[in-house]
C-alpha cells in the first residue's frame, strides 16, 4: 500500500492530469480517482456510461478489479480513461 | 572641421580582427564560447552586416527614442486609462512584463557572448549595440510597470517573476537558458536573434503595438513600438552568420539550431501572444486572431526567409501549423483554470458572443475546446466555483515546462510523448519536445518540472497552497478571473433555466 503518481489522460479532457492513487486500488477505484479532477470540472458526464481504463498505446481495457500493483504499470504513466456505456 | 560619411571609414574601423601573440587564436576564442565549428577566422571576416550604425549614431538614435518614449508616458500619465482599462488588457500588461523585461536582461548576456566571442568584426559590433539595447528594453519595461505597483501588486511581478519557481517564469527560463544563455556565439547569433527574435519577438511586438493602440494605451503601444525598432536591427545578427555557415559546409548544423529555437520559442510564443489576442484582448478591439496572426508573420514572412537564406522548413512544420488551430485555446482553458498560479488574472473571453467569434475564426471551437468552457459555465452558473479550481496539478512537459495540452470534446485527442533515458522517465508534449531532449540528453537531462520536484517531495506541503507557496505566490498577487466572473451573466439562457430548476438558490 503506497501512493503511486499517474498521468491521467481523461476523455474529452483538454490536458494531462497528475493523479495520485494507490497501488492497491482496482482500476475502478483509479477510474474513479482521474474522474474526481476532470468529469463535472472539464469534462461533462455522460449519464448510463462508467469510466474505463487503458494504458496509453493499447486498444483493450483493463479489467476493472485487477490491482494497480499487479498491472505492471510505472509511476507516472499516461492511462487513457474512457467512457463504456454501463451496458457493455 | 567636416566629418568623413561613415561608409568612408566604417569598413575599415571595424577592422578588429588581429593575430594574438601572447595568447593562441583557441585560448582568445575558445570554442565552447565561439562554436565556430572549425570554420577558420578569414571565412568569419566577409561577414558583412546588413545594417550599419556608428556609435554617436546609435547614441543620438537611441536617445531620441527614449526621449519620445519618456515624453508619451509624461504626458498621458494622468489620464484614466489604467483605471478604466478592461481588466483582460491590464493582464496582457501584467503577463507581458513579468514574462519579458527580465528575459531581456538574459538576451542582453546572450549578445554579450557574441559582442566578446563572435569570429567576425561586424558581428561583435553589432552585437554591442544589441547588448545595449536589451539593457535599455530591461530598465524600460521595469520602469514602466513600476508607477502601477501602488494601484495593482501583480505589476511587481515584472521584476519578481523570473526571481521565483513560479512555474512559467520555470518555462520561460528554461526556453532562455537553452537558447539565449548557454549557447556559443555562433548558436546564439542563429537562436537567439534569428530564429527568437526574427521569427518571433520582433513580430509579436508589432501585434502587440497594434493592439495597444487599438486599446487606447498609446504609452504602452509606444513603448513597444520603439523596443521593436531595436529589436528588427539586432535581430540581423544571425542572417550573415547563416550565410557563412552554409557556404562552409554546415548547413545542417545551422538548421538543427534553428529547428530548435523555432520550437523552443513557439510554445512560449503561443502563450503570451495566443491568449492575448484571441481571449484577453477586448474582442470590439480584436484586429486578427491568433491563427491569422501567426499564419501571416511567421508562416508568410518568416518561413520566405528561411527559404531565401537555402536553409529548409523545420522538419515538424505541418505539426506546428496543426497546433496554430488548437494547442493555444488548450493552453488557455489550463491557465484559467489554475489561474491561482500566475501572476495575473486570465480573462475567460468565452461569452456567447465571444464563442461565436471563436467559432468563425477556428471552425469546430463549440464542440472542442466550448465543451469544457460548457462545463464551467454550468459550475459557475451554480454557483460552483469550487469546481473550476483544480485539486491537483497538470503533468508539465520535460522540454517546454508548458502542461501537456491536446484537443478536447468531440475531436479528443491527448497523449503523452514519453522517453527513457539513463533509468529516467521524460515526459513530452509533443514529438517535437521530445526530439529536442534526443538531440543533446546531456544538456536537459537533470532539469526537473514543477511536477517533477512536487513528486520529489520539493514543494510542501503537498498540496495546491504548499504550490502556491513554493511558487512564491502571496495574497493579492495569485490571479482569479480578470472580470471578477460577471462575464458568466451573459449566459442568460443558463442562468435563467438554473433559477428554474433550483428556486431555493437563485
Amino acid at each position: 500500500m503506497a501512493l503511486f503518481p499517474i498521468s491521467s489522460a481523461f476523455e474529452g479532457d483538454f490536458c494531462l492530469k497528475l493523479v495520485p492513487v494507490d497501488t492497491d486500488n482496482t482500476m475502478d477505484e483509479v477510474c474513479a480517482a482521474a474522474a474526481h479532477h476532470s468529469l463535472s470540472r472539464s469534462v461533462a458526464p455522460r449519464p448510463g456510461h462508467r469510466i474505463r481504463v487503458r494504458r496509453q498505446g493499447a486498444t483493450s481495457l483493463l479489467p476493472r478489479d485487477l490491482k494497480l500493483i499487479d498491472a505492471g504499470i510505472a509511476p507516472m504513466e499516461c492511462l487513457h480513461f474512457v467512457f463504456e456505456r454501463e451496458e457493455a | 572641421m567636416s566629418l568623413l560619411n561613415r561608409s568612408d571609414w566604417y569598413d575599415l574601423a571595424r577592422t578588429t580582427n588581429w593575430t594574438p601573440s601572447y595568447v593562441s587564436q583557441d585560448e582568445l576564442y575558445p570554442e565552447v564560447h565561439a562554436g565556430s565549428m572549425g570554420i577558420p577566422q578569414e571565412s568569419w571576416e566577409v561577414y558583412d552586416e546588413p545594417y550599419k550604425t556608428s556609435y554617436p549614431e546609435y547614441v543620438r538614435v537611441q536617445r531620441e527614442k527614449d526621449s519620445g518614449v519618456y515624453s508619451v508616458k509624461a504626458a498621458l500619465e494622468r489620464n484614466r486609462l489604467f483605471t478604466d482599462a478592461d481588466p483582460g488588457w491590464r493582464s496582457i500588461l501584467k503577463m507581458h512584463y513579468g514574462g519579458v523585461a527580465l528575459a531581456e536582461y538574459a538576451a542582453q548576456q546572450g549578445e554579450a557572448r557574441m559582442a566578446r566571442f563572435g569570429l567576425a568584426p561586424g558581428m561583435r559590433n553589432m552585437a554591442t549595440f544589441g547588448m545595449l539595447d536589451e539593457n535599455r528594453h530591461s530598465q524600460l519595461q521595469l520602469y514602466f510597470p513600476h508607477e502601477l505597483v501602488s494601484q495593482d501588486r501583480q505589476f511587481d511581478w515584472a521584476h519578481k517573476a523570473h526571481h521565483t519557481n513560479e512555474w512559467g517564469a520555470v518555462a520561460l527560463r528554461s526556453m532562455g537558458d537553452d537558447i539565449f544563455l548557454a549557447r556559443d556565439a555562433v548558436s546564439t547569433a542563429i537562436m537567439l536573434t534569428f530564429a527568437f527574435e526574427t521569427g518571433f519577438t520582433n513580430m509579436q511586438f508589432v501585434g502587440l503595438s497594434a493592439d495597444a493602440c487599438q486599446t487606447g494605451d498609446y504609452s504602452f503601444a509606444h513603448l513597444i513600438s520603439s523596443i521593436q525598432t531595436d529589436e528588427a536591427r539586432h535581430a540581423q545578427i544571425g542572417g550573415p552568420v547563416l550565410q557563412i555557415l552554409i557556404k562552409n559546409g554546415k548547413k545542417a548544423e545551422a538548421q538543427k539550431r534553428i529547428d530548435i529555437a523555432i520550437a523552443r520559442a513557439w510554445r512560449i510564443f503561443a502563450i503570451v501572444s495566443g491568449l492575448s489576442m484571441d481571449y484577453y484582448t477586448p474582442q470590439e478591439n480584436r484586429k486578427h486572431s491568433f491563427q491569422e496572426f501567426a499564419n501571416e508573420f511567421i508562416v508568410g514572412q518568416f518561413q520566405r526567409t528561411l527559404l531565401d537564406l537555402g536553409l529548409d522548413l523545420p522538419w515538424y512544420w505541418d505539426i506546428l501549423m496543426k497546433e496554430t488551430e488548437y494547442m493555444h485555446h488548450a493552453y488557455h482553458i489550463g491557465i484559467w483554470t489554475w489561474r491561482p498560479t500566475v501572476w495575473w488574472n486570465p480573462a475567460a473571453g468565452v461569452t456567447p458572443d465571444e464563442r461565436e467569434w471563436l467559432e468563425a475564426k477556428y471552425p469546430g471551437w463549440n464542440s472542442t475546446f466550448g465543451r469544457c468552457w460548457d462545463v464551467i459555465v454550468d459550475n459557475l452558473v451554480a454557483g460552483r466555483i469550487d469546481l473550476t479550481l483544480p485539486e491537483t496539478l497538470p503533468v508539465i512537459c520535460n522540454m517546454s515546462g508548458i502542461p501537456i495540452c491536446g484537443i478536447p470534446g468531440d475531436k479528443w485527442s491527448l497523449q503523452d510523448y514519453p522517453l527513457e533515458h539513463e533509468g529516467r522517465t521524460y515526459h513530452f508534449g509533443s514529438e517535437i519536445d521530445r526530439w529536442i531532449f534526443e538531440q543533446e540528453p546531456l544538456r536537459y537531462r537533470d532539469h526537473m518540472s514543477v511536477v517533477d520536484r512536487f513528486l520529489a517531495g520539493k514543494i510542501q506541503p503537498m498540496n495546491l497552497m504548499g504550490a502556491l507557496q513554493y511558487m512564491d505566490l502571496g495574497p493579492g498577487e495569485m490571479g482569479d478571473d480578470a472580470h471578477g466572473y460577471a462575464w458568466v451573466d451573459k449566459y442568460a439562457d443558463r442562468v435563467a433555466a438554473f433559477a428554474a430548476a433550483n428556486p431555493k438558490a437563485a
